[in-house]
This record gives structure tokens, C-alpha cells and sequence, in this order.
């Protein structure tokens, strides 16, 4: 799990071009939305598309995006439960 | 109205999936028969999406445009020289004419119809180069200008869902300050694999009929077309013994300056564009019978465009509908091919419904059911919101 | 009621194949040869955090910072419009979804890359980050779309509708959209196709120091010899000004355009920039910043003449941008001391 958690950490930065933030910098259970990270409604839609690419996850409803994407663990462990890939 | 130079419209055409010509459409809005449908001139992937195409191919157009075939030209051209024709037609302006005249189109995505078929032609060989040359926005404009004749001046918009209202905007104001007579205004856009999926990439397309202001709306459907106002002082209009079809009496534009893709929840641009319109107008709120919203249908602009209404008219809310779930969201075009239903509105004397509205919104206006109006129409606020907090309104009038 | 009023330069910045949002190339510009050159971006970190950064390209970030750079010289914060041109648009990210879309069947597309290939994306983003609510627009009409943006804001300056406006163009390249450049014939033989960025800050009743005035302006379509005469003998008022910016290029067809000026105003010394600055559908912008900068100085250096020698603009400049010999936009920069009203 740790691994993956790490992955993915890289994954998010990659895809949402987080030029100053290392994995190390996100902690697991920090909210990335409003607060935290900071993300908004656009990077939302990028995690949606990350999903189904790497995963093959996908998600029809933005709004069910806003709930998994919580934080690191919640999104890990909703990756865990439902991935294809 | 103080107004030293007045802007008549003395004429305007439409294209779009509820007809073409003003007589289609009109016949439409008042059988409230939606052009939403399943695609079928687009070859794309994404059949499930329900869109406003107008029923007419390429083909059928380039001929009756009377166009050479094999002579470049892109979907979005062909429709705006169709609703061009039909505008300067009833304006009785001809090619002579045009060279104290000018254009002012808005468009988008231009020739993307084209260039995203022939891209991989574009970077391989030489076969499509003359498609290169039909790419932007700019060239897009011309090509439906020179058809025509020769305008004084040409230019494009490029606002996204504002563009036309924009351009209305730019015209009356070369009109107002003297630098042209007629300007005619408005905008054009196809619906193109680009922005479909654009657009499905933002999570914000309905796989069923749109429905705007409704609790239970899940997106917009998207459209195409075009449409012109030919804007005209007074004076030129008296010297030509031609009487306008409606007035032009007021416009504002605003940005909502809170986000690329979202409307701010307190819909401050769209309120100040509406006030800033009422306010050239020397109107009052209470003055305005009926409003035609931006209201696409998604969850987002629905809620900020009834919070701004509701800031601006408090518990006098005239009757508001959207015509998109008729004509589908034409983007670029829906500033102008929107005007020009509300001017269909005031010559005919009715209030355009909003086709699919079922539920209300708790925290939305609710819309007009009914076609009849329930007092004389004679001004009419017209909205058109763009992405990126681009927002426009304009007030069309009825003539004495 | 149309309004005579004095129209201030207060501000120009740009960022291009020369050192950005500086004035180092009227002194030592810097020359290039080949057929495309990008551009020589700035340190983006004083302007934009990393954070906002994320997720523009570089026509955005070139527009936020000569936009920044041009509002805080100026002393304005939230102008009364923000108005700006753009012949192509965000091409980098229309490359990416175009060719995601090709390769990938119209699946898992990005949306960002969407978003930001939309035209209006530059003006509006200069909005949500200064936060200004005023008339907010965007041109897209080739090499001509800076003009199209300037006659917006000079219509509503006169019309006393805004006191402050910034306009801007800008455009950028990659190197699949150079070679279609060149294959449409926007980017001629003997041309460098480049990009350019340029934000002009302008105001009415200032009091704030400014580089010159705008003392008039006329964009025609395909006018006859005896129009375009005519419009510019009304904008001159029968005066020679010092000197005439144009867009003059090196290559026979384009130069050749230009003839009429030297019938018009025989004697008067023809300046240009596109040697230096390249080709793009901005380049009229750079074309009046240039111009703008020479009478801020009050000298015309010897690198945009044509025989090499300094000239002093005290008569103003006329700028001339023509576009496929179908689109002449002719403007009136005058200094400060002798222009005006």
C-alpha cells in the first residue's frame, strides 16, 4: 500500500504540475481540496482523468469525485477497492 | 432612452437547429418543437450526447450558397453566410452597400471542423494546406464577409459563449461614436469534435434532453449556428426609408473575474453586465417583460445566473426562460441567434417557454411555461455568459 | 457623445525573441537568423506563484506578466477594461488535445488542456488575477487582432465609457504550428516566424507620467488608393509626421505593400521591426510598443532605421500594420510635449 501511496503521490504532481511539491510534502491524510493542497474544481476533473487512465476507473459523476478524493488514504483505499488495471 | 445616436435593427437571419430562417424558428417557438436529437452530421465517437445540430449538411449547404465544390470553406462559414444572406436580405442591403458597412463576427473555434480532420494531413503531406488557411477565427469571419461584398471593416470575437452578444456590443458602439452607419453583428459556430469532447472533458454535457432551471438538470446540450443584427443609426435608416425591425437600446459587459470554468455563486459578473445593460438604457429593472437567460442547464451557471436575477430584481422577477433546450447551447453564435429570438419575441408578441423545465430549483428563479404574455413586450434583456466570467447583456425593444 | 480626448500611453511591456520586458534591443538587439525562434521568457516566479503557474502555458504566463509589469508601471490596478488580441490562440495546448484526441479515440482527454485553448482564456485570466470587473474582451483577427483590441478601447475612451484600459496581444509557436505558418503563408521567405507577447497600458486625465499620446487611428478593409489617402491625410491632418513604423520584413511581397507611403509622404524615413522581433500574428503589437518606446526616449535608435541613423520623432511616428495586403490599420503616436489637445 505504501508503495502505491507513494505512486500515486507522483502521479498527482505529475498530472496537476505541481512544480514545488515532493511526495513528502503531502501527508496522507491532509484534505486536498480548499485547504491543504489547495486544489480546485479543474484539478477535480484532471484526478477523474488519472483515474481512468491509470487505473481504469471511471467515474461519471464529478460529485462522487469530491467525496474519494478526500485525501491521499481515501482516494488510495478507493483505488485498492475498485481498481481494473 | 437619452440616446444622442440610437441603434436600430433594421434587420436580422438565423440558422440554427430549430430552423433556418426567422420563419422556421418562429414556427418552432411557438410549437415548442426542441432540435435537440441524436447526432448525425458530427463523426465523432461520442453518439451518446444529445445535440442542436442544424439540419443541414456541408453539402446541402455549400449548394445552397451556390459554392463551387471543392472550394475550402468550413462548416461554421457556411452557416454564418447563410444567416448573413437572410440578414442583409431583409435589410435590402446589397454588395454596393457593403463597402460602407462593418462586420463584426464572433466565432471560437473557427475552422476547427476542418482542422481537426485534416490535422494529421496538415503535419504529413501538402494535400490540405488550403484547410491550414481556413484554421482561425479570423479568416473564418472573412470568408463569410467577402461572399457578400466589400465591408469597410472586419473583425472577430473570440469570448466563447459571449462572443456574439460582444460583437453586438462592438457594432452599436461604432455606431454610437459615429465611425459607421451599419454594423453588422452577431456570430456563428459548428459543433466540432474538439469541443464536444472539450466539453465532456469538464464533465458538464447531458446525456439526455437539457433542462435549464430545473432541480434536477444535468448539464447542457450543445448546438450550432448563426445569426446577425444589422445594426443602424437613425439617420442612415431614414435616408434609406427602411424602418427598423426593433431597437437596440442598451448592452453592458462585465467579467465575473472568479474562475476559468465556473460562474461565481453570487453571479457578480452576470449582475453587473445586466446592470450595466439597464443602466445604458436608461431602464429600471421593473422595466424589463422578459428575460432570455444564458441558461445552458448546467448545474453551476443555472444557480449563479438565478442569483444574480434575483439580486437585480428582487420579488419583481419578470418572466425568464432559455431557449437552449430548443436550439441546444450554440456557443460562440447564442448571443446573436438569441437576440434574434427575442426580436422574433416582440415582432409576434409572445414569450419563448423553457421546453423540459419540470422541477424547481430550491435556490433558482422559475422559469416562463407560458407561451401567451401576460402584458405587452417591450423590452427584453438577453444574457449570454462565457467561460473564463466573460458576460454580456443586451436589451432589444420593440419599435413604436 | 464622442469625445476628443488625449489618450495616454501610460505603459508597454513585451516579451519576444529579445531580452524581455526590457528596452536592452534599441541599444544592442539581439539578431537571429533561421526559421523559427521562441521566445526568451522571464524569470515568471516574481510575477506568478508556482502554485497559479501550474497550469498555464506560456502564452498565459507571457500575458499575465507583461499585463503585471505594465499595470504596476502605470499605477493602475483594476483598469476600466482589459481588451486582447490573439491571431492563434493558446496553440501549445490545442496540439496536445488535438493530437491526445487523434491518438486516443476522444478518450480520457485532458480538460485543463481544453480550457486553456480557448481564446479568451489570456484576457479573462487577467481579470480573475487582478480581480477587475470592467469590460472584458478578445480579437481574433490574424496579424490584425492587437489593432482590432486598440480601436475597441479607443472607441470607448471616446464614447467616455472607461478612463484606463490594458490591451494586449499576444501569440505563441511551437514547432508544428511554425511549419503551419509556413505552409499557409502567414510566415513568408526571408520572415522568422517568432512569438511575442506586448501589454499597453492607456489612460485619459492622468496625471502620472506617460510614453506618448494616441492621437487617432482608422483599420480598413481593402480600401482603394484614394481612401486609404484620404484616412490617413485626416489622421495626419496634411502634417509629415518623423518617421512611419512599419511592417516591413525583408521579403519582396509584404514590402511592397508599404509603396504608398513613400507617394503619400516622400522624404519621411520608413522604420521597422520585424528583423528584429520575427513574425507572428502579434506582431503589430510589437510594432506599437516600438513605436510607443522611441517617443518615450525621444529618439529613434538606429537599429529599426533603414540606413542606420538616429532620428528624433519630435512630429510623432505613424504606425502601419497591413495584412495580406487587405487589412491597413494606420495609427498616430505623438510625444508628449507637442501632441494632444
Amino acid at each position: 500500500m505504501e508503495e502505491m501511496i507513494l505512486k500515486l503521490k507522483q502521479e498527482i504532481i505529475e498530472v496537476l504540475n505541481l512544480e514545488d511539491v515532493k511526495p513528502e510534502d503531502i501527508d496522507n491524510d491532509a484534505p486536498l481540496f480548499g485547504e491543504g493542497l489547495g486544489l480546485d474544481s479543474i484539478d477535480a476533473l484532471e484526478l477523474i482523468v488519472l483515474m481512468e487512465k491509470n487505473y481504469g476507473i471511471k467515474l461519471q459523476d464529478p460529485a462522487k469525485g469530491k467525496e474519494i478524493f478526500k485525501s491521499i488514504n481515501v482516494m488510495a483505499d478507493y483505488i485498492q477497492k475498485n481498481r481494473t488495471r | 432612452m437619452a440616446q444622442e445616436r440610437s441603434v436600430l435593427i433594421t434587420g436580422c437571419g438565423i440558422i440554427c437547429a430549430i430552423g433556418n430562417g426567422k420563419e422556421e424558428v418562429l414556427g418552432s417557438l411557438l410549437s415548442n418543437r426542441t432540435g435537440i436529437g441524436p447526432l448525425k452530421y458530427l463523426k465523432t465517437a461520442h453518439t451518446e450526447f444529445p445535440v442542436g445540430e442544424v439540419k443541414m449538411s456541408d453539402t446541402e449547404m455549400e449548394q445552397a450558397m451556390g459554392i463551387e465544390p471543392g472550394t475550402p470553406v468550413t462548416r461554421t462559414a457556411l452557416m454564418g453566410m447563410i444567416a448573413l444572406h437572410e440578414a442583409l436580405g431583409e435589410a435590402g442591403l446589397g454588395s454596393d452597400d457593403l463597402k460602407e458597412c462593418g462586420f463584426v463576427n464572433g466565432t471560437t473555434v473557427g475552422g476547427m471542423d476542418k482542422s481537426e480532420q485534416y490535422y494529421t494531413d496538415f503535419i504529413e503531406n501538402d494535400t490540405r494546406n488550403q484547410y491550414i488557411r481556413t484554421h482561425d477565427c479570423g479568416s473564418c469571419s472573412e470568408m463569410i464577409a467577402d461572399r457578400f461584398g466589400r465591408f469597410r471593416y472586419i473583425t472577430t470575437i473570440s469570448t466563447a459563449c459571449s462572443s456574439a452578444a460582444n460583437a453586438i456590443e462592438l457594432g452599436a458602439d461604432m455606431i454610437r461614436s459615429g465611425q459607421a452607419d451599419i454594423v453588422v453583428a452577431g456570430g456563428s459556430e459548428c459543433i466540432t469534435k474538439f469541443h464536444l469532447n472539450g466539453f465532456n472533458s469538464l464533465m458538464i454535457l447531458d446525456r439526455g434532453q437539457c433542462r435549464p432551471f430545473d432541480a434536477e438538470r444535468a448539464g447542457l446540450n450543445l448546438g450550432e449556428g448563426a445569426a446577425y443584427l444589422v445594426l443602424e443609426s437613425a439617420d442612415s435608416a431614414a435616408r434609406r426609408g427602411v424602418k427598423p425591425v426593433a431597437l437596440l437600446s442598451g448592452y453592458g459587459n462585465a467579467c465575473d473575474a472568479f474562475h476559468q470554468t465556473a460562474s461565481s455563486p453570487d453571479g457578480e459578473g452576470a449582475y453587473l453586465a445586466m446592470s450595466k445593460a439597464l443602466a445604458d438604457a436608461g431602464l429600471r429593472p421593473s422595466d424589463i417583460d422578459y428575460v432570455n437567460a444564458h441558461g445552458t442547464g448546467t448545474p453551476n451557471n443555472d444557480v449563479s445566473e438565478s442569483q444574480a436575477m434575483k439580486r437585480l430584481f428582487g420579488d419583481a422577477m419578470p418572466p425568464v426562460s432559455s431557449t437552449k433546450s430548443l436550439t441546444g447551447h450554440t456557443t460562440s453564435a447564442s448571443g446573436s441567434v438569441e437576440a434574434v429570438i427575442c426580436i422574433l419575441a416582440l415582432r409576434n408578441g409572445f414569450v419563448p417557454v423553457n421546453y423540459a423545465w419540470a422541477n424547481p430549483m430550491d435556490d433558482g428563479i422559475v422559469p416562463n411555461m407560458e407561451l401567451r404574455p401576460s402584458h405587452p413586450l417591450r423590452h427584453i434583456l438577453c444574457n449570454s455568459f462565457g467561460f473564463g466570467g466573460n458576460d454580456s447583456s443586451v436589451i432589444l425593444t420593440a419599435t413604436d | 457623445m464622442v469625445q476628443d480626448i488625449k489618450i495616454n500611453i501610460l505603459s508597454a511591456k513585451q516579451i519576444s525573441i529579445q531580452n524581455p520586458l526590457s528596452e536592452e534591443w534599441m541599444e544592442s538587439p539581439l539578431a537571429y537568423t533561421g526559421s523559427y525562434v521562441p521566445a526568451i521568457d522571464p524569470e515568471f516566479r516574481q510575477f506568478i506563484s508556482a502554485g497559479d503557474a501550474r497550469r498555464m502555458g506560456k502564452l498565459l504566463k507571457r500575458a499575465l506578466a507583461t499585463s503585471l509589469s505594465a499595470l504596476k508601471e502605470g499605477g493602475v490596478e483594476n483598469p476600466d477594461a482589459i481588451i486582447t488580441g490573439t491571431g492563434f490562440g493558446s496553440v501549445e495546448n490545442t496540439e496536445l488535445f488535438l493530437e491526445a484526441m487523434v491518438r486516443d479515440g476522444e478518450q480520457m482527454l485532458k480538460p485543463t488542456q481544453f480550457m486553456q485553448s480557448t481564446h479568451n482564456t489570456a484576457s479573462s485570466l487577467i481579470g480573475i488575477h487582478t480581480r477587475s470587473h470592467g469590460y472584458n474582451s478578445t480579437y481574433t483577427q490574424k496579424g490584425m487582432s492587437f489593432d482590432c483590441a486598440l480601436y475597441d478601447a479607443w472607441l470607448q475612451f471616446r464614447l467616455g465609457k472607461i478612463k484606463t484600459a490594458l490591451v494586449g496581444s499576444h501569440d505563441e509557436m511551437t514547432p508544428v504550428f511554425a511549419g503551419f505558418m509556413r505552409k499557409a503563408d502567414h510566415v513568408r521567405d526571408g520572415e522568422i516566424c517568432s512569438e511575442s507577447a506586448v501589454s499597453v497600458l492607456l489612460g485619459t486625465g492622468q496625471d502620472a507620467p506617460a510614453y506618448c499620446t494616441l492621437d487617432g487611428m482608422v483599420i480598413l478593409n481593402r480600401p482603394d488608393a484614394d481612401e486609404l489617402a484620404e484616412a490617413v491625410r485626416s489622421l495626419t491632418d496634411g502634417n509629415a509626421p518623423s518617421a512611419i513604423m512599419t511592417g516591413m520584413s525583408g521579403n519582396a511581397e509584404n514590402d511592397s505593400w508599404y509603396g504608398f507611403l513613400g507617394k503619400l509622404f516622400p522624404n519621411i524615413p520608413l522604420l521597422r521591426y520585424k528583423h528584429l522581433f520575427g513574425v507572428n500574428f502579434s506582431s503589430s503589437a510589437i510594432g506599437f510598443y516600438t513605436t510607443a518606446c522611441c517617443l518615450k526616449k525621444g529618439v529613434i535608435p538606429a537599429c529599426l532605421t533603414e540606413d542606420g541613423i538616429t532620428i528624433k520623432p519630435d512630429g510623432g511616428i505613424l504606425t502601419v500594420n497591413i495584412v495580406e495586403d487587405r487589412h491597413y490599420s494606420v495609427s498616430l503616436l505623438k510625444p508628449i510635449l507637442c501632441g494632444g489637445l
